[in-house]
């Protein structure tokens, strides 16, 4: 169970860096064409599904790896025992809040689905099929903060937090 | 229930969120969907959606991963050696030299590199302990690395401009050409004021300087610059030259720089897997804040705060002097706990309209809040650049911030200078040609 999670986590990462690469090659490929006189068609349309991708996609990765920034001055000088209830609460509250969102996500992708619509560029894409990797990110948040509010319960440090103390290059 | 009760509710669970340790992007959709709920709306979770998926898939935010990545692969180059051994033989004759070589490098990194934390890392790493070695002054090497590590959040590219430029619907590409003059404003003070630090200090400094550097070694020194320097003509010259989109350039700066990289021979498999990792981290914590604040600034427009502070500004009949330095006062404050980018999306989802009827154009005040971040990069206890340097060179983080501090009023001199001659900004874009 345990590897499998973390091979999911790690495939989220990896889906994400394929989306920035994608979004390299589509809008190269643009620029090339440019040069050439061939059109990449709905180039725009694609690289925008690329980047949704590469955000959704690696939100589960960026979550276990301490990516998401937020504000530890108030908390990090309180006791053992106030921070544990502190941790569990933030991760309780993070839980209902993205469960609220994949339900959401999922259902703006079983409608688009259903209502069969399209995107309006050059090449008209059924708009369901790039707002499956929305639904399907958000939901791997999902499970990387429910295995993060199992872990508090079990007493283990959360994943984040061992990277908490580093200086990510990210941080502008 | 009164307006005034439910922002001021809406900001108390803000802050409360935040001060509690929730992820920034989750406190942002919190605050968001806490909004509507109170403005009685029953459509909150399609508003989510509609509102994620529309701001997560514009063309003008594909910027942002790929200017990223550009700086995550030449982060893990030579470049800054190169840099530095390319530009020395050519500050020994200013007063103060090699201390110029850290304001220098950071202005020319910041051209290929958005973040300033990148530039601080890239550039200190090489710099700070060749300074130590020679004998500067250790206040003022931390000092003037601080100082110009900012540049990167104002030289184009720069992550934060794209940041307000698609949160405030301002063009990505007329942001980039506004930074260039006051980066090199900020880059002129900068130097100044070391030069007049060095002939006041001259006993800080190395006693005896190397022999003279004969020109032909100059010119020799010189051709280490080339390649960074045609990376930047690459990139910026063709979004200066209106002949790319800022995306594009930000592809054309990928493969560039995967071209460098290549050729220096640190690229290989393993660099390559990290510096894009590097850059999903990033550009995801940024895209679902981006996401977060696009639904927030979404609820207030339903709640009408934005346009209830807009008319209260209205009539209090505020000149944009007065208001600015409020303003300043608010983002230095919020600068103190938060990061720049929280401070810039969530400064548009309520603070624009106020702005825009002040009179003040939208397109200045993206450079005026960009120096106001630089300022908050710098001063304690939440400033990134501090973090980086702290951990760079061990020393505690108030020395750091007591040695950045003459930087810190450098770039409020330079705000001032701004606003007294707004030209300084509108110049370049109004005679620019941008498609």
């Amino acid at each position: 169970m345990r590897s499998l999670l973390d091979k999911l986590y790690l495939a989220s990462g990896y889906l994400s860096g394929f989306c920035i690469v994608l979004i390299t090659l589509i809008i190269t490929a643009q620029i090339v064409g440019r040069l050439f006189g061939f059109i990449v068609p709905s180039a725009e349309d694609f690289s925008g599904y690329a980047l949704a991708a590469s955000t959704f996609f690696g939100l589960a990765y960026t979550f276990r790896q301490g990516g998401h920034i937020r504000v530890t001055l108030v908390i990090q000088h309180w006791t053992r025992g106030s921070r544990y209830i502190q941790e569990l609460m933030v991760l309780i509250f993070g839980l209902l809040l993205v469960g609220f969102m994949s339900f959401y996500a999922v259902h703006m992708v079983w409608e688009s689905y259903i209502f069969e619509e399209v995107s309006s560029g050059y090449v008209s894409v059924p708009i369901w099929m790039p707002q499956v990797p929305v639904a399907l990110g958000i939901l791997m948040l999902n499970i990387a903060i429910l295995d993060d509010v199992i872990a508090m319960l079990r007493r283990h440090t959360p994943s984040y937090k061992a990277h908490e103390g580093e200086i990510h290059l990210e941080e502008i | 229930m009164d307006m005034a009760v439910i922002a001021i509710s809406l900001a108390v669970f803000m802050l409360l969120m935040l001060a509690l340790g929730v992820w920034v992007s989750l406190a942002l959709f919190g605050v968001g969907v806490m909004g509507l709920f109170l403005s009685g709306n029953e459509q909150i979770g399609l508003l989510f959606a509609t509102s994620t998926w529309g701001s997560s898939t514009s063309w003008s935010l594909t910027a942002l991963p790929l200017f990223i990545w550009m700086g995550e692969i030449l982060f893990r180059t030579r470049l800054s050696e190169d840099l530095f051994k390319g530009l020395s033989p050519w500050l020994s004759g200013l007063p103060g030299k090699l201390l110029h070589v850290n304001v220098l490098s950071c202005g020319i990194f910041a051209a290929v590199s958005g973040s300033s934390a990148a530039t601080a890392a890239t550039i200190g790493r090489m710099t700070l302990p060749e300074l130590k070695a020679q004998g500067y002054s250790d206040k003022m090497a931390v000092g003037t690395l601080a100082g110009s590590g900012t540049l990167g959040l104002l030289i184009p590219p720069s992550i934060i401009l794209i940041v307000y430029g698609v949160a405030a619907e301002v063009s990505i590409g007329r942001l980039f050409i506004a930074g260039a003059l006051p980066g090199l404003l900020l880059v002129t003070l900068f130097m100044g004021y070391t030069v007049c630090w060095a002939l006041l200090n001259k006993d800080e400094l190395p006693k005896h300087d190397k022999s003279h550097v004969s020109f032909a070694a100059k010119v020799k020194a010189l051709r280490l610059l080339l390649p960074i320097l045609g990376l930047i003509g690459f990139v910026l010259g063709s979004i200066y030259g209106g002949l790319t989109t800022p995306t594009e350039a930000a592809a054309l700066g990928v493969v560039g720089a995967l071209f460098l990289a290549g050729v220096t021979g640190s690229l290989n498999k393993s660099s390559f897997v990290e510096s894009l990792t590097g850059a999903v981290k990033s550009s995801c914590m940024i895209g679902m804040i981006l996401a977060g604040a696009h639904f927030l600034t979404l609820a207030m427009g339903f709640l009408g705060i934005p346009r209830a502070l807009a008319e209260w500004i209205g009539h209090m009949s505020l000149s944009p002097g007065v208001l600015l330095i409020y303003l300043t006062f608010l983002f230095v404050a919020l600068g103190c706990f938060l990061d720049g980018i929280s401070v810039v999306v969530l400064t548009v989802a309520v603070v624009l309209p106020m702005v825009q009827q002040a009179g003040i154009d939208l397109l200045w005040f993206g450079i005026y809040i960009v120096l106001v971040v630089e300022m908050s990069q710098i001063t304690p206890p939440v400033g990134f650049n501090l973090f980086v340097i702290q951990s760079l060179t061990g020393k505690d983080i108030l020395y750091v911030a007591r040695a950045a501090l003459p930087f810190f009023l450098l770039i409020l001199f330079a705000v001032v200078l701004i606003y007294l001659f707004p030209e300084i900004v509108t110049y370049l874009p109004t005679s620019m040609s941008q498609r």
